[in-house]
C-alpha cells in the first residue's frame, strides 16, 4: 500500500504530466500537418493582432455581448476556470511536495483560502450540473460525456477538500485524489478538455476572419 | 468517449412537415449506400481540421442560442440553437458514420437550409467562435451532393450554372433592358447613358439578376446617380454582370467559384479600377470572401466597393448634393453581409444621417442585428417554405415594429424581400426602401463638375 | 500583314479635333480608332431618339433609332450594332446587313476582318449571324458564341424547353453545341468554355455531365474519365489532341485526352496560353493559396503576385510568354518572368514587333495614360490612349492619343521612346 501510494504521488504524476505534454504536442503537431495538407488558407487571413484583439476582448468580463445575456453563467464559469488553475498550482500541499522532492517552491494559497476556493469550485459544478438539467437549450444538447465531464473535474477538488477535513476514510481521499488529478490531466489532450487549446485557435481564426477580413468586431 | 446516452435521444419528428418537390424526388433516389458513402466523403475528405475543432471544442454550454433569430422567433425551443442544429444533423451523422435515414435527411435539409439564415451572429456568442454557419454549409454541401437540395433554390443555381445570372435572364434581355433604363431615364437628364463594356472605365457597377427582372428602376436610380456624380462607369454586356451567387448557400462550390470567376474575369478585361455593386448583401459576401476564395483570389482581385461605401464616398465627397433631407422617420437594418460581413454599419449610419431629418436607432443593431430571416438562401427555398420562414422571423418583426419609425432601410436585396413579406404577413406599418430610394428622392438632380 | 506596310509611316503627327463634335451633337459616345490611327469615331446623337456615327467630323447618311457597340474591325472597316423600327442589325461602313433581328449582340470578328458576327434573336429564338448570315436553326436560348479564325461558329444553345423551376428537366440534360447552327445530337446539363481548333472545324469545351462530375468533350465526345471541375480546354498537335485544367481530389492538373499530361499538381491551374501546336503550353498557376504565378510547360515561374493574373500569352514565334498581372493594387507585365514594375492603375495587353523584340502597351496611373515600351515609361501624359502598333520594321510606333479633346496620331522613332 505505501509502495503504491509512494507510485501515484512520485513517478505517476510525473508519467501523467508526460502523458500529458506528449499528448499535447501530438495533437497539436497533427493538427498543424492537417492545416497545412488542406487548409493552409487559413495562414492568409490570420493575424497576430485581431488574433490577439478577440481573445482579449473574451478575457475581458462581460465586454461581450454574449457575456452579458447570461451574467450568472459567465462569472461562475470565469471564475471557476480560474480557479482550476489557480488552486492546484498554488495549494499549500502541493508545492510542499514539490520542494519536499524537487526543491522547487513558490508563493502558496493560505489553507483556509484555498479550502473556501475549492469550495467554489466545487459549487461552480454543481452548478454546471444543475444547469444542464434546468435550462432547456442545454438540456437539449447535453450528453452522457458532458455530465462525466463534470464528474473528473469534480472528483479531486472533492476528494481534496474531504481529504483537508479528514472527514472520513483519509487515506482512501488521498488516493482517489491523486489519481483522480491525474487522470484529468492524461485526459486533456484526448478529450473535450482539450478545448482549454483548441479554443485559443477557434477564437483566433473567427477572430481574425472577423477582424482582418471583414472589419467588423467578434464579441 | 461512447455518447450513446442522450437526455433526448429520440429526434423528434417534425410537426411542420413541408413538402418541397426537389427534397422529396432527391431522396426517393437516394439509397444507403450512397447517403454513406457522401456524408463520408464530405466529412472526412472534404472537410478539414478546422471542421473537426469545431466539433471537438463545443462544450454545449448552450451560449449560441441567444444569438440565434430564429431560436428566439420559436419561443426558445431548443431544437433551434445553433448548436442544437449541429447536434441534430453532423453530430448525429458522424454518430451513425454516415448510416441515416432518409427521414433524418429531410429533416436535414429543413434545418441546414431554412432554419438557418447562415448569419453567422452565432460565431459571436460562442466564447470560442465556433463558425456554426460554416457547419451548415457544410451540411447544405452534403445535400448538395445528394441532390436533396430545396427545389427552387436548386432551380437558382441551375440558372447560374447555365446562363451566370440566378433568374434565367438571356443574354439579350439583359442588354435590352439596360437600354430600355437608359432611355427612359433620359426624361430626367437628357444625355444619360449607361455605357455598355466601356474599356478602361473607372468603375464597373454590377448588380444581381432581380434587378433587370423585376426591379429595373433600380437601375435606373444609379444611372441617374452615376450620371449626377459624373462618374466614368460601364456596365458589361457579358454574362459576369451578375454579382449574386445561390450556389455558395447550397453547396456547389464549384458553380459558386464560376461565377466569381467570371465576374472578376469581365471586370479585368474591362481594365477598371474597381468594382461598385448595388445594394445586397449575400452577393457581397459571394464576391468578397467567399466564391474567389475557391478560384483562389484571397481577396477580391479588383477592388469591390458595396453600394453604402460608394453612396458614402459620393455624397461626403460633395459629388451628390442632398437637395432636402428625407422627412419621414426612419430606421435601419444591418444586413449581416456588410456590417457582420464587412463592417459598413457605422458608414451606414453616417449616410443616414446624411440623408434624413429623423433616424431611430434600432436594437440591437450594427454587428449584433438580428439577421432579415430571409438570408443564407432561406428565402430563395421558395414558396414551400414561407410559412415557416414567417414564424422563424418572429423576433425581426419585434425589433423592427419596436423602433415606431415610418420607413425601413434596407440596403440589401435579400433582406429587402424578406423584410417586405415579415410587413405584409405581420400587418406592421412600415415601408421599405433601399439606399438607393432615398438618395435618388433627395439628391440634387444636377451633374457634378469637378473643380479643376 | 502586308497593309501595314502601306500606312502611314511617316507623317510625325496628325490631329483631329473632336472636342468640337460635343456641340454639334446632342451627345458623344466612346471613341473608335482605326488600326491605322487615320480614323475616329464615335455614335452620336443627333436628334431625340436618333443617333448616327460620326468619323473624322463626318457624319453617316445612316441614321439609327438605337446603336451600341461601335467597333473598327481589324481591316479598317467600322461596324456598329444599330436599331430602326424596333428592329437590329449590323451595320458596316454605313450599309446595314439584309437581314434584320429582334435582337442583336456579342459582335465578333475574325483576326483579318473578314468575318462579322454576333448573337442574335428572333421572335423569341436564338442563334448567330455571320457576315449576313443566319444559323438555318434557332434555339430556345443562346450563350457562349464563338467566332472562329476561319469564320466558323458556335455556341451553346438550349434545345429543349424548360418550364419554370424544372430542375428534373434541367438533370436531363438540356444543352448542346451548335456548330455553324447545327445542334449536336449530344445534351449535358451545362456546357462552357467552347474553344475551336486552329482550323476552325472541331469544338472542345468543359461539360457537367450531372450534379458532380465534369468532364471535357472533344467535338461532343466525352472523356472517359470525370473530375471534380475544370476550365478551359485548348486544342493542340493541329487538332489531334485537347488539353484542359481538371480538378482531381482537390488538387488541379493538366490532362491531355483524358490521360494527365503535366506531372505537377496545382492549387489552381487556369488559363492556357499555347505556342504553335503545343510546342510550348503554359498555364496561369496557383501553387500556394492567394499566391499566382505561371507554369510553362510545367516549370514554374521565379515569380508570383498576389492578387490577379488576368492574361498571358505567347508572341509569334514563341520567345516571349506575357503575363498582365496584379500584385499589391497595381497592374503590371512580366515577360518570361520578369515583371516591368511600372505599377499602372489599368493597363492594356501589349502589341508585340514583327521582330518579337518590342513590346508596346498603354497603362493608365493617376487619371493620366502614358505608353509603356519594353517596360518604360514614356512621358509624354495623355487623356487617353489607343492601342499602338509597331511599324513592320520594327523602328517606329503608331502612337494613338487624345490630349485636350484633339486626337493625336502620331509617329514616334522607337529610338527616341526607348
Amino acid at each position: 500500500m505505501h509502495s503504491f501510494i509512494n507510485f501515484i504521488m512520485g513517478p505517476m504524476v510525473w508519467i501523467s504530466f508526460l502523458i500529458f505534454f506528449i499528448g499535447v504536442i501530438f495533437r497539436l503537431i497533427g493538427l498543424f500537418k492537417q492545416i497545412n495538407a488542406k487548409e493552409n488558407f487559413v495562414y492568409t487571413y490570420l493575424s497576430f493582432k485581431y488574433s490577439f484583439r478577440s481573445i482579449f476582448a473574451w478575457l475581458i468580463p462581460f465586454l461581450p455581448v454574449s457575456t452579458r445575456k447570461s451574467p450568472v453563467f459567465y462569472s461562475i464559469s470565469y471564475v471557476f476556470h480560474l480557479l482550476l488553475f489557480l488552486i492546484p498550482i498554488f495549494l499549500l500541499s502541493h508545492v510542499a511536495l514539490l520542494e519536499e522532492s524537487m526543491h522547487w517552491s513558490w508563493v502558496t494559497l493560505s489553507d483556509s483560502t484555498a479550502d473556501s476556493l475549492t469550495l467554489i469550485v466545487i459549487f461552480s459544478l454543481i452548478f454546471f450540473f444543475i444547469r444542464r438539467f434546468v435550462v432547456p437549450e442545454v438540456k437539449f444538447l447535453t450528453r452522457l460525456s458532458d455530465f462525466l465531464f463534470i464528474l473528473i473535474v469534480a472528483l479531486p477538488f472533492v476528494t481534496g477538500f474531504l481529504a483537508y477535513h479528514q472527514f472520513f476514510a483519509y487515506r482512501w481521499m488521498v488516493i482517489v485524489h491523486v489519481l483522480s488529478g491525474e487522470l484529468m490531466i492524461i485526459l486533456i489532450p484526448f478529450t473535450r478538455f482539450f478545448h482549454m487549446f483548441l479554443a485559443p485557435l477557434t477564437r483566433a481564426y473567427t477572430g481574425s476572419e472577423f477582424g482582418n477580413v471583414r472589419h467588423a468586431k467578434d464579441w | 468517449m461512447q455518447e450513446s446516452l442522450t437526455i433526448d435521444e429520440k429526434l423528434e419528428p417534425d410537426k411542420k412537415d413541408v413538402i418541397d418537390e426537389g427534397v422529396e424526388a432527391g431522396l426517393s433516389r437516394l439509397t444507403p449506400q450512397k447517403i454513406s458513402q457522401v456524408i463520408n466523403q464530405v466529412l472526412t475528405k472534404e472537410t478539414g481540421p478546422r471542421f473537426k475543432a469545431y466539433v471537438e471544442t463545443c462544450m454545449r454550454c448552450g451560449l449560441c442560442a441567444d444569438a440565434c433569430n430564429i431560436f428566439l422567433s420559436n419561443d426558445r425551443d431548443p431544437k433551434f440553437s445553433p448548436a442544437a442544429k449541429v447536434k441534430q444533423t453532423i453530430l448525429e451523422m458522424i454518430k451513425r458514420k454516415g448510416k441515416v435515414s432518409k427521414q433524418f435527411l429531410k429533416d436535414t435539409v429543413r434545418i441546414a437550409h431554412t432554419e438557418c439564415n447562415a448569419c453567422k451572429r452565432c460565431s459571436m456568442y460562442c466564447p470560442f467562435g465556433i463558425d456554426i454557419a460554416y457547419m451548415m454549409l457544410q451540411v447544405r454541401r452534403i445535400c448538395h451532393k445528394l441532390e436533396i437540395t430545396p427545389l427552387y433554390i436548386q432551380d437558382t443555381v441551375n440558372s447560374h450554372s447555365a446562363t451566370m445570372n440566378q433568374m434565367w435572364v438571356k443574354e439579350d434581355e439583359w442588354i435590352d433592358t439596360l437600354q430600355w433604363q437608359e432611355e427612359d431615364a433620359r426624361e430626367e437628364f437628357e444625355n444619360l447613358r449607361i455605357p455598355l463594356d466601356k474599356d478602361g472605365a473607372d468603375i464597373m457597377y454590377s448588380v444581381i439578376a432581380p434587378e433587370p427582372k423585376f426591379q429595373a428602376g433600380l437601375i435606373y436610380q444609379t444611372a441617374v446617380i452615376m450620371h449626377a456624380a459624373g462618374l466614368n462607369w460601364t456596365m458589361p454586356s457579358t454574362p459576369g454582370w451578375d454579382n449574386s451567387n445561390m450556389a455558395m448557400y447550397t453547396g456547389d462550390f464549384e458553380i459558386s467559384a464560376r461565377i466569381a470567376q467570371v465576374h472578376y474575369e469581365t471586370a479585368a478585361k474591362l481594365h477598371v479600377k474597381k468594382i461598385v455593386m448595388g445594394e445586397c448583401g449575400h452577393a457581397f459576401r459571394s464576391v468578397y470572401d467567399v466564391g474567389n476564395r475557391w478560384v483562389g483570389w484571397a481577396m477580391p482581385p479588383v477592388d469591390l466597393v458595396h453600394a453604402i461605401d460608394f453612396y458614402h464616398d459620393m455624397l461626403t465627397s460633395g459629388k451628390i448634393r442632398v437637395k432636402e433631407k428625407y422627412k419621414k422617420t426612419v430606421t435601419l437594418h444591418d444586413p449581416c453581409n456588410i456590417s457582420r460581413g464587412r463592417g459598413l454599419h457605422n458608414k451606414a449610419r453616417e449616410l443616414v444621417n446624411i440623408l434624413c431629418e429623423s433616424f431611430i436607432e434600432m436594437t440591437p443593431n450594427r454587428e449584433h442585428n438580428y439577421c432579415c430571416g430571409a438570408g443564407g438562401g432561406v428565402i430563395n427555398c421558395g414558396p414551400p417554405w414561407k410559412g415557416t420562414r414567417m414564424v422563424n422571423s418572429r423576433e425581426k418583426k419585434d425589433q423592427i415594429e419596436r423602433t415606431g419609425a415610418e420607413v425601413l432601410i434596407a440596403p440589401c436585396h435579400n433582406c429587402h424581400s424578406g423584410l417586405e413579406d415579415i410587413v405584409e404577413h405581420y400587418g406592421v406599418d412600415m415601408e421599405i426602401k433601399f439606399f438607393g430610394d432615398i438618395i435618388y428622392e433627395v439628391m440634387e438632380k444636377t451633374i457634378y463638375q469637378e473643380k479643376k | 500583314m502586308k497593309n501595314e506596310k502601306s500606312w502611314d509611316w511617316h507623317s510625325e503627327k496628325k490631329e483631329i479635333p473632336v472636342k468640337e463634335w460635343q456641340n454639334r451633337f446632342n451627345w458623344v459616345e466612346e471613341h473608335s480608332v482605326s488600326p491605322d490611327g487615320e480614323k475616329i469615331a464615335s455614335i452620336v446623337n443627333t436628334d431625340e431618339a436618333e443617333f448616327s456615327v460620326c468619323m473624322n467630323g463626318n457624319i453617316w447618311e445612316e441614321t439609327f433609332e438605337k446603336a451600341w457597340c461601335l467597333r473598327f474591325l481589324p481591316d479598317g472597316r467600322l461596324c456598329v450594332l444599330a436599331s430602326n423600327d424596333e428592329e437590329w442589325t449590323v451595320c458596316v461602313d454605313g450599309t446595314f446587313w439584309e437581314t434584320w433581328f429582334d435582337y442583336i449582340w456579342d459582335l465578333q470578328f475574325t483576326p483579318d476582318g473578314s468575318f462579322v458576327a454576333a448573337a442574335v434573336q428572333k421572335d423569341g429564338q436564338y442563334g448567330m449571324s455571320v457576315n449576313d448570315k443566319a444559323w438555318d436553326s434557332f434555339y430556345e436560348n443562346i450563350s457562349g458564341a464563338v467566332l472562329s479564325s476561319q469564320g466558323t461558329s458556335a455556341a451553346v444553345v438550349q434545345v429543349d424547353p424548360l418550364g419554370q423551376a424544372d430542375i428534373e428537366g434541367f438533370n436531363k440534360g438540356i444543352f448542346a453545341v451548335a456548330l455553324n447552327g447545327i445542334a449536336q445530337p449530344e445534351k449535358f446539363m451545362n456546357i462552357w468554355d467552347l474553344a475551336f481548333d486552329s482550323k476552325g472545324e472541331q469544338i472542345a469545351s468543359s461539360i457537367r455531365k450531372n450534379r458532380l462530375d465534369y468532364s471535357i468533350s472533344k467535338n461532343s465526345r466525352i472523356w472517359e474519365k470525370n473530375f471534380q471541375f475544370s476550365w478551359k480546354p485548348e486544342f493542340i498537335n493541329k487538332g489531334a489532341s485537347v488539353i484542359a485544367p481538371v480538378r482531381q481530389g482537390g488538387k488541379w492538373l493538366l490532362f491531355k485526352d483524358s490521360v494527365p499530361f503535366w506531372d505537377k499538381s496545382y492549387e489552381q491551374l487556369g488559363k492556357l496560353a499555347i505556342h504553335g501546336d503545343g510546342q510550348k503550353i503554359a498555364a496561369i498557376v496557383s501553387n500556394a493559396y492567394g499566391k499566382w504565378t505561371v507554369s510553362e510547360n510545367d516549370k514554374i515561374w521565379d515569380f508570383h503576385c498576389d492578387s490577379m493574373i488576368s492574361e498571358l500569352f505567347y508572341s509569334d514565334n514563341g520567345s516571349l510568354l506575357i503575363a498582365i498581372f496584379k500584385n499589391q493594387g497595381y497592374w503590371d507585365v512580366a515577360v518570361n518572368g520578369k515583371p516591368w514594375n511600372i505599377k499602372a492603375d489599368k493597363l492594356w495587353n501589349p502589341v508585340i514587333s514583327s521582330n518579337n523584340e518590342i513590346l508596346a502597351t498603354r497603362m493608365e496611373k493617376d487619371g493620366t495614360f502614358f505608353l509603356v515600351v519594353n517596360g518604360k515609361v514614356y512621358q509624354e501624359p495623355f487623356d487617353m490612349i489607343f492601342e499602338p502598333k509597331i511599324s513592320p520594321n520594327n523602328d517606329k510606333i503608331l502612337l494613338k492619343a487624345m490630349k485636350d479633346g484633339i486626337y493625336l496620331r502620331q509617329i514616334l522613332s522607337l529610338e527616341k521612346v526607348l
